[in-house]
């Protein structure tokens, strides 16, 4: 103990906090532990899947590169939640074809070329606990099951954590959010950057919604993402990405054998714009996520084509002074009107969610937050209103 | 690695809360002076820190300048009285420059203000936990620079809030009886009051044994140190 304070005093950091190296550097390992506790979420607002609840997770990443030379570094991550199966999170060769020029290309389950906010997942790159809910709340929307009519669908309104249609896979499952922040895609992607240009181009498995390992219909995802950044701290992205969504199982069940070859144009078209700016103190984000997804339809009333889904959220971090900060976010998810036989309502609940929370280093690489957040939703069966706290503890080396 | 952190810490804390005060002997005068000097050779390997794996970045991360870690800091662990006697505060610059602080080590003596300008065409965020002095200077861009003044003996690590393998020390002494060494780890410590004192050297938070040394009048002592 009396070393400790003696460490605190003098140095500040005890803790390994430089990442493992080996091969003379080229091979790094590194890692990210997050343990998280909040309260009860009977509203299912913070679930990321049916089992997980992402302010009741215990979270470990490992990640590493192997660079073989000037051209080629292979890079992975695999990842535990709770203490279940490890599975793969990114599995990809970067190819540096010109070492001189700014180009890379990427094979393999690699990271998401849509968005802003999907590559800032760790929970030590996120100032708050909850995640935007374009990338965290599961929606009505399944790529292996869809409702056979716009009662149907509405019936389902909330019920994203767990549900089944009567299209498509029989049994209860649950519902994607607009990106997701938990799987990554499996393709081919270029980038690029050119002085405060960067560009990222991909053709992918899945979708935002569903990234995929292995294919599931006809077609491949586009994907595209620019970035530019016109003065130090300011950044400006705009991503588009366009891709069969339906799987060829639940399109057959919908459609029949008519459906082969034409699984492809039931579609999801994601776009997003996002803003960040930061000096001194201060960092401010905007990131705005819409989705269109197109259905078959089944039987009257019918699915209107496409269903779609805007979410917006607006966040900021201060620093309040050395190793403790300050950070908020506000969001809402919203959903296109549908016309049933008896009433004309989003197709799924909407949702808003405000979330303030301080961040406190205990030391470099050992970080302190402490959350609440207020989530409300907009019609549904389940629970409307659900204040949760929650605290976190990560650590990153 | 913790060990080594703490026996570095220890020692440290040893200079900056135990010195020793060391009398003068009568009629001293700085024309009696004498010096230390010789080499540290590290033998342990050094290795900077590297950039974390960056699964999630979408292409090749920039190039890097790397650090030079074969700098060691010799300090007397005993010092002479008239060593603390207030001195004019001095100025040092911490540059950041290809994503590394240069120098990656800075020895000053207390009541020094170090700037931190940027160099790079992108942000920086310099900040240190350290007891000693804990500061967090925000972001800002090229060209621009923010000073920190250190008023208290010790240990500073300092990081980069945007670039984690970006690390620097800055060691804050209560007299002004230290050296850093060149690339080849050749010392020199001027102006030492004759006396015996114990000597140490320290590189990367690994400080080496306190060496006993006498210094005579107006003469100078060899003493070179091996840092495992």
């Amino acid at each position: 103990m009396l070393l400790v304070c003696l460490a605190g005093s003098a140095g500040g950091q005890t803790l390994p906090s430089e990442p493992i190296s080996m091969a003379g550097g080229r091979v790094t390992l590194g890692g990210d532990v997050s343990a998280t506790f909040g309260d009860r979420d009977p509203g299912f607002f913070t679930f990321t899947d049916y089992a997980h609840s992402a302010i009741r997770m215990l979270r470990i990443d490992l990640s590493g590169s192997v660079r073989a030379g000037p051209h080629f570094t292979l890079l992975g991550e695999i990842r535990n939640e709770n203490f279940g199966p490890v599975r793969p999170y990114a599995l990809y060769l970067r190819i540096r074809p010109w070492t001189a020029r700014n180009f890379d290309i990427q094979v393999g389950r690699v990271p998401p070329t849509f968005g802003a906010f999907s590559r800032r997942t760790y929970a030590g790159d996120n100032p708050l606990i909850g995640y935007p809910l374009a990338y965290q709340y599961m929606t009505t929307m399944r790529a292996d099951a869809l409702a056979a009519d716009v009662d149907e669908l509405l019936r389902k309104r909330s019920l994203g954590w767990l549900f089944r249609y009567s299209v498509g896979q029989p049994a209860a499952g649950g519902g994607l959010s607009l990106v997701s922040a938990f799987r990554w895609d499996t393709g081919v992607q270029l980038h690029a950057t050119a002085g405060m240009l960067s560009a990222t181009a991909s053709v992918t498995a899945g979708t935002v919604s569903n990234p995929l390992f292995r294919d599931d219909n006809s077609g491949r995802q586009m994907a595209g993402r620019v970035e530019l950044r016109p003065v130090a701290g300011l950044v400006v992205g705009a991503s588009l990405a366009r891709g069969p969504f339906l799987g060829r199982a639940a399109a057959r069940a919908a459609l029949g054998d008519v459906v082969d070859g034409h699984d492809k144009e039931f579609t999801q078209t994601a776009w997003g714009g996002d803003v960040e700016y930061s000096r001194d103190h201060y960092l401010l984000r905007l990131e705005t996520v819409g989705s269109a997804w197109r259905l078959p339809a089944v039987r009257t009333p019918a699915l209107p084509q496409p269903l779609r889904a805007l979410s917006t959220a607006v966040e900021g971090r201060y620093k309040l002074r050395p190793g403790l900060y300050a950070a908020a976010r506000l969001d809402h998810l919203g959903f296109s009107e549908v016309v049933g036989t008896r009433e004309t309502l989003p197709w799924d609940a909407p949702v808003s969610r405000a979330e303030v929370g301080v961040g406190y280093s205990l030391q470099r690489n050992l970080l302190l937050k402490l959350s609440y957040q207020y989530n409300r939703r907009y019609g549904g069966v389940l629970k409307r209103r659900a204040p949760l706290a929650a605290g976190q503890l990560v650590f990153w080396f | 690695m913790f060990r080594r952190s703490f026996s570095a810490l220890f020692a440290f804390v040893s200079l900056v809360t135990l010195v020793s005060f060391v009398a003068l002997p009568a009629g001293s005068a700085a024309a009696n002076n004498g010096e230390i000097r010789g080499r540290v050779e590290v033998r342990r390997v050094v290795t900077s820190m590297e950039r974390r794996p960056g699964v999630a970045d979408l292409g090749t991360p920039r190039g890097r300048s790397m650090p030079d870690l074969r700098r060691s800091v010799v300090y007397l662990e005993s010092a002479p009285r008239g060593a603390f006697e207030p001195s004019e505060a001095g100025r040092a610059v911490m540059d950041q420059r290809n994503e590394t602080f240069v120098p990656h080590v800075l020895a000053i003596t207390t009541g020094t203000t170090v700037d931190f300008p940027n160099s790079d065409k992108f942000y920086h965020n310099v900040f240190s936990l350290s007891k000693t002095k804990p500061f967090d200077l925000g972001r800002y861009a090229t060209g621009n620079s923010r000073p920190v003044r250190f008023d208290r003996p010790g240990i500073v690590r300092v990081f980069c809030d945007i670039h984690s393998h970006m690390s620097a020390f800055i060691l804050v002494f209560s007299h002004p009886f230290f050296a850093l060494t060149d690339a080849e780890g050749r010392y020199r410590i001027e102006n030492v009051p004759p006396g015996t004192y114990g000597v140490i050297a320290w590189n990367e938070g690994t400080p080496s044994d306190a060496k006993a040394v006498t210094v005579p009048d107006r003469g100078v002592v060899e003493l070179d140190f091996t840092v495992r």
